[in-house]
């Protein structure tokens, strides 16, 4: 008995002083200050050191959190135990968010870098006037494809990914938005398509793929790409981006015929206390060079043209990253298509995985 | 333990290979100069400097250590009393349903226990933080605890408490002086069990974390959409050789006072 009370009390004590050494690294974050954000973030998607500049600068603390997917951030944001000041979702869950109205609308005189943006990322269907959010990184689908484990194989379409050839080299996203969409594009339909004969005919052109299609599968496509164990797979441009960090064999395609145009978005979210500090925040990652140094850090093509003159030339006219004008005419951005059309897409992708061996 | 054969020996052997080359694959490579897992550079120590240098990552390395070590011991100390209070329920009945109640908590998913734990902190005003995290922890740690104590309990042969009272015990010496030393290493394997549930838990944390206080788990899940950088694999590194000392150290302390008759002369 008497060790359990005295191994009690080291943890106790040993509690206390993690405790104590923990408000110390802690000073001038938390949310016990006056001032202060709280923003709500994914992992790894943003600078650090932009934090503390912009603490520095402002006189705002930032209480930082992270997300993993766009649908617990929502639910906890719903849910409202916590004051976000400032989320990043994806532009399909602002839709939702939108609907939900569990945003607040930007006030732009207190955003004047909004200037930098480039336009074409402005006024996107689906938050007209950007009411609501404004970007903050963007990219694309397309093909990433190792030419060493390939003889001799390019890549342009989407078709070449059905070229004999490549028996069992190709890996899909586990996402049916993703898959069906290859399949409408690759007929030259819309991304967004809710026209049932449009879908048909993509899962069945989806279904002749089968035979090249080595897995289905999530983020785990990144390491078997860098260690040469996958030859083709599709890809988002930030995923593609790490690849090719990694192994420099790899390349990175946007089909001619078109793909998806992705975006995060910064919002303020309804449960926001803090709406000046927000709008603070906001305004201090669209300055040019605050954007650029952020898009070094992260890796993914940022939206604020004015940043560009701050970056590696050699990064900013790539055109893999930051595609021509020619290209993006072709990109498209997802709707939300509603609940029903959403399990419409599921059903066909459940059955283009079922039929295939 | 006896002499093992042959076969027995590889298989075993296997085993701890299959369990532990992960583990030192990752360690392996914290130690890479460059920025990925898939060729060793040279050696350096500079994603165990980064470590040190994140502050927000020791914040969170630091709360999901007290939040363990914290949940874990109350979720052992009401752990504890709800079996010895299952033990002597005198309607089976009862007993019955109490732990078929506790059974059921040990099986349902993570995911709903933690989404009820958001509505029902959100519904009564409690700011999600430290103290949502851990409640919520000591909650679903408790449970497993019980699990793990209950059968020591029932193990214990009634006279022995019988043949306390008649020597003049209180209740109270009765559970200090006989019960607990007799089920002190379900008591600690239950401690144990609870302190690493509470580490690797994601599901229920990831609901009842906010302003500002997060754990270790909840943090790397965000970071997989980036890529995991291999400060993750320092800071794993760390905490494994962390755990090595402390298992070493309990291994050490266990032998010295061992004596045949420990359990129930303490």
């Amino acid at each position: 008995m008497k060790d359990i009370l005295r191994g009690t009390a080291v943890i106790l004590i040993v509690s206390v002083i993690l405790l104590i050494i923990n408000a110390k690294l802690n000073e001038g974050g938390g949310s016990a200050g006056n001032n202060s954000i709280t923003v709500y973030n994914w992992g790894e998607y943003i600078d650090p050191d932009l934090l503390k500049q912009f603490t520095e600068e402002t006189g705002i603390k930032v209480v930082y959190e992270t997300f993993d997917s766009n649908e617990g951030m929502m639910g906890k944001v719903e849910q409202g135990g916590t004051a976000y000041d400032i989320s990043m979702p994806s532009e399909y869950m602002i839709e939702m968010m939108k609907e939900k109205d569990l945003l607040l609308p930007i006030d732009y005189s207190k955003v004047p870098n909004v200037k930098n943006i480039d336009p074409y990322f402005l006024d996107l269907p689906f938050d007209p006037n950007n009411e609501y959010s404004l970007p903050y990184f963007w990219g694309t689908v397309g093909i990433a494809y190792n030419p060493t484990l390939l003889e001799g194989q390019t890549f342009e379409s989407w078709d070449d990914l059905w070229d004999p050839s490549l028996k069992q080299d190709v890996i899909l996203v586990d996402s049916a938005r993703e898959t069906i969409g290859m399949g409408l594009n690759s007929l030259g339909f819309s991304l967004n398509s809710t026209d049932i004969d449009q879908l048909r005919q993509a899962t069945d052109k989806l279904k002749t793929l089968s035979r090249n299609v080595k897995a289905v599968i999530g983020d785990e496509v990144t390491p078997l790409m860098i260690n040469g164990e996958a030859a083709v797979s599709l890809t988002w441009s930030g995923q593609a981006a790490d690849m090719m960090y990694e192994n420099e064999d790899i390349d990175y395609i946007v089909p001619e015929e078109g793909s998806n145009l992705w975006f995060d978005n910064m919002v303020i979210p309804r449960t926001s206390t803090n709406i000046d500090g927000a709008h603070a925040f906001i305004n201090f990652m669209l300055d040019a060079e605050v954007a650029a140094q952020n898009a070094d850090y992260v890796g993914y093509s940022t939206p604020n043209l004015a940043a560009l003159d701050f970056m590696d030339p050699e990064v900013t006219e790539d055109e893999r990253f930051y595609p021509d004008e020619e290209t993006r005419s072709h990109l498209e951005v997802y709707r939300n298509l509603g609940l029903e059309m959403l399990g419409v897409y599921n059903e066909l992708f459940l059955e283009f995985k079922m039929d295939m061996k | 333990m006896g002499k093992l054969s042959k076969l027995p020996k590889i298989y075993l052997t296997v085993v701890f290979i299959i369990l532990y080359a992960p583990i030192f694959y990752l360690i392996f490579y914290s130690f890479n100069s460059g920025g990925g897992m898939s060729d060793f550079e040279s050696f350096s120590l500079e994603h165990y400097g980064a470590v040190f240098e994140d502050t927000r990552l020791l914040v969170i390395l630091i709360n999901t250590i007290v939040v363990a070590l914290l949940s874990a011991l109350v979720s052992t100390a009401i752990g504890v009393l709800g079996a010895v209070a299952i033990l002597f329920m005198r309607n089976k009945a009862m007993r019955n349903a109490v732990l078929s109640l506790n059974n059921i908590l040990i099986v349902s998913p993570d995911v709903i226990i933690g989404a009820s734990f958001l509505i029902l902190f959100t519904l009564i005003g409690v700011k999600l933080g430290f103290a949502s995290v851990l409640i919520s922890h000591i909650a679903f740690s408790i449970p497993i605890v019980v699990i793990m104590v209950l059968p020591k309990l029932q193990e214990m042969s009634p006279s022995l408490i019988d043949a306390a009272l008649d020597l003049g015990a209180t209740k109270r010496d009765v559970l200090t002086r006989v019960i607990i030393p007799f089920i002190k290493p379900g008591i600690l394997a239950g401690f144990f069990l609870a302190l690493t549930y509470s580490l690797d838990d994601f599901a229920v944390t990831f609901f009842v974390t906010g302003n500002g206080f997060s754990t270790l788990s909840v943090e790397i899940y965000s970071m997989a959409r980036a890529g995991i950088t291999l400060t993750i694999n320092a800071l794993s590194g760390l905490i494994f050789l962390v755990t090595v000392v402390l298992v070493i150290g309990y291994y050490m302390i266990s032998r010295k006072t061992k004596s045949p008759l420990a359990g129930v002369r303490k």
